[in-house]
């Protein structure tokens, strides 16, 4: 009976199973997605001067509303349009959303030490020999800053794809916003993450984050970078040009309903998360100095932080016209992404070693 | 011809970024320090000032029956019906869009306005009041347990403008 128990505490808490659906993975990711949106509405009414959600439960703020919003999205009608192919139609933004949440299995959440943690057992298994720990990580590979970029740059063939699925006039000229926009973005995070990667002396986050000094003071300008790119990148305001609500209705997702819209929409609320936890691990310290599930509560809460600064800047930015946002990227950002190559190699070759 | 005067473009990429900096930190103090100007309205209701062209009432005794009003009603919201041997408006609130002419065209001022505009009906029956219910001062029954904060509004210099309680 007890070693039934155990067995089930150890499959439960193996990191490819907890790590990826429960904590910082599928469950929590939801959670706080629906968090997000309210408080994004909450936060935004707060500086245009307005109340925001409240009648729904009035003592906590009008939290409940995202249970509301939630069941009103999930329950409402999935309307097919004529004239689609209904299995590209349908299987366009399951893709958006599969590989906007893969890239969540790669990020290392936090580090296993080897005695004294609940995650202790599985030292061996996901052990970094680089900075001579396990690592609480989906699936753990040397080389995760590349695999995680590499796979988030597929999610806007995806997003192009639902848009020609779709068959319909704002979905493309939405896709063709994205593909312009994919273009420079993908640059902006690579050169970022790049300069980290000199820096570091290592393509392995973990590394980064063990080494003890946060990314953002050791390259602030691959900072700026990267927060403008994930910014670019999952469609926040200022860079809200593909789903341009007043110019093109919702842009891409235009004709999807139900919750095949919920998949399409939520792809750019997931992939911020886990770009937030990107930018939370190489630059803002990640798990330090906790180990263990305390580790990736903390890098958990850090990633929240950068999410909700993001929606934030919804209230504060108007949107940039596509002209103006290639134009910032190419440059403006561009050149700081040089300046942050030459930071990196400078910094990496007299302070870290 | 004079020339068009042209604004510099600001280009020094250094001011742009504080202009950013400077955009978020509004942004953080407005969350910090929220200036709302919503007005709960259930709770809270404007009193409005006088003038205001909310619901009409007629004074019977007044009324001379000239039948202007129902002449010059653009929406075709007053009628006229005869009530022992005399004639009196009627208005139906379903067609009335509160233009006031009718006020205006009175030569006795036999119609007022009232500054009562927040007003319920369940069925269209109610919507047209016959002279007899014309002739007094609209009244709804206020909800029973909700308290109503009558507040009133003034132009403040910081956040444009707030309510004050009203009496």
């Amino acid at each position: 009976m007890v070693d039934i128990l155990f067995a089930l505490r150890y499959y439960f808490f193996y990191p490819s199973f907890f790590a990826v659906i429960i904590f910082p993975g599928l469950i929590f990711t939801t959670i706080i997605l629906l968090l997000t949106i309210w408080f994004e509405r909450k936060v935004a009414a707060r500086v245009q001067m307005r109340v925001g959600p409240l009648y729904v439960s009035k003592r906590t703020g009008g939290i409940l509303q995202l249970i509301a919003d939630a069941i009103r999205l999930v329950f409402s009608e999935i309307i097919i349009p004529v004239g689609v192919n209904p299995t590209l139609y349908v299987l366009a933004p399951v893709f958006v959303i599969a590989f906007t949440f893969i890239p969540m299995t790669l990020i290392p959440f936090s580090a296993i030490p080897k005695t004294g943690s609940l995650l202790s057992p599985y030292f061996n298994i996901f052990y970094d020999y680089e900075i001579g720990k396990g690592v609480f990580v989906g699936y753990f590979v040397p080389y995760n800053m590349v695999l995680i970029l590499g796979l988030a740059s597929i999610v806007p063939i995806f997003i192009l794809l639902q848009a020609w699925a779709t068959n319909n006039r704002f979905a493309i000229v939405g896709a063709v916003r994205e593909a312009l926009l994919a273009v420079s973005y993908d640059v902006l995070l690579v050169m970022s993450i790049a300069a980290v990667a000199i820096e570091y002396h290592t393509l392995d986050i973990a590394k980064v984050v063990e080494s003890g000094i946060p990314g953002i003071v050791a390259n602030p300008l691959a900072a700026i970078v990267f927060l403008v790119g994930m910014l670019m990148g999952t469609g926040k305001f200022p860079f809200e040009i593909v789903e341009a609500e007043s110019e093109l209705v919702v842009g891409p997702s235009t004709e999807y309903s139900g919750f095949l819209f919920v998949l399409a929409m939520g792809g750019g609320y997931i992939s911020t998360f886990a770009l937030s936890f990107v930018f939370s691990d190489v630059f803002l310290g990640g798990w330090l100095p906790f180990t263990g599930l305390p580790g990736a509560l903390w890098n958990a809460i850090k990633a929240i932080l950068v999410l909700w600064f993001t929606v934030f800047l919804r209230s504060v930015y108007g949107r940039y016209r596509i002209d103006q946002a290639l134009r910032g990227s190419w440059k403006y950002m561009l050149p700081v992404a040089f300046a942050s190559l030459v930071l990196g190699l400078v910094v990496g070759w007299l302070w870290i070693r | 011809m004079d020339k068009v005067k042209e604004y510099k473009k600001e280009n020094n990429p250094f001011r742009l970024f504080a202009d950013h900096l400077n955009a978020i930190g509004t942004g953080i103090k407005y969350i910090v320090k929220p200036q709302r100007i919503t007005l709960k309205y259930p709770e809270e209701s404007l009193t409005l000032p006088t003038g205001y062209r909310g619901m009409i009432r007629l004074y019977k005794d007044v009324c001379i029956g000239c039948t202007l009003c129902a002449l010059i009603c653009p929406a075709d919201a007053m009628k006229m019906v005869t009530e022992g041997g005399k004639k009196f408006p009627t208005i139906n609130y379903g067609r009335c869009v509160f233009c006031g002419f009718c006020v205006d065209v009175c030569p006795v001022d036999a119609l007022k306005e009232t500054r009562v505009h927040d007003a319920v009906f369940t069925n269209r029956r109610d919507l047209v009041f016959r002279p007899d219910r014309f002739n007094q001062d609209f009244d709804q029954p206020v909800p029973s347990q909700a308290v109503v904060k009558k507040v009133r509004v003034v132009i403040d210099e910081k956040k444009g403008i707030k309510y004050v309680p009203d009496e």
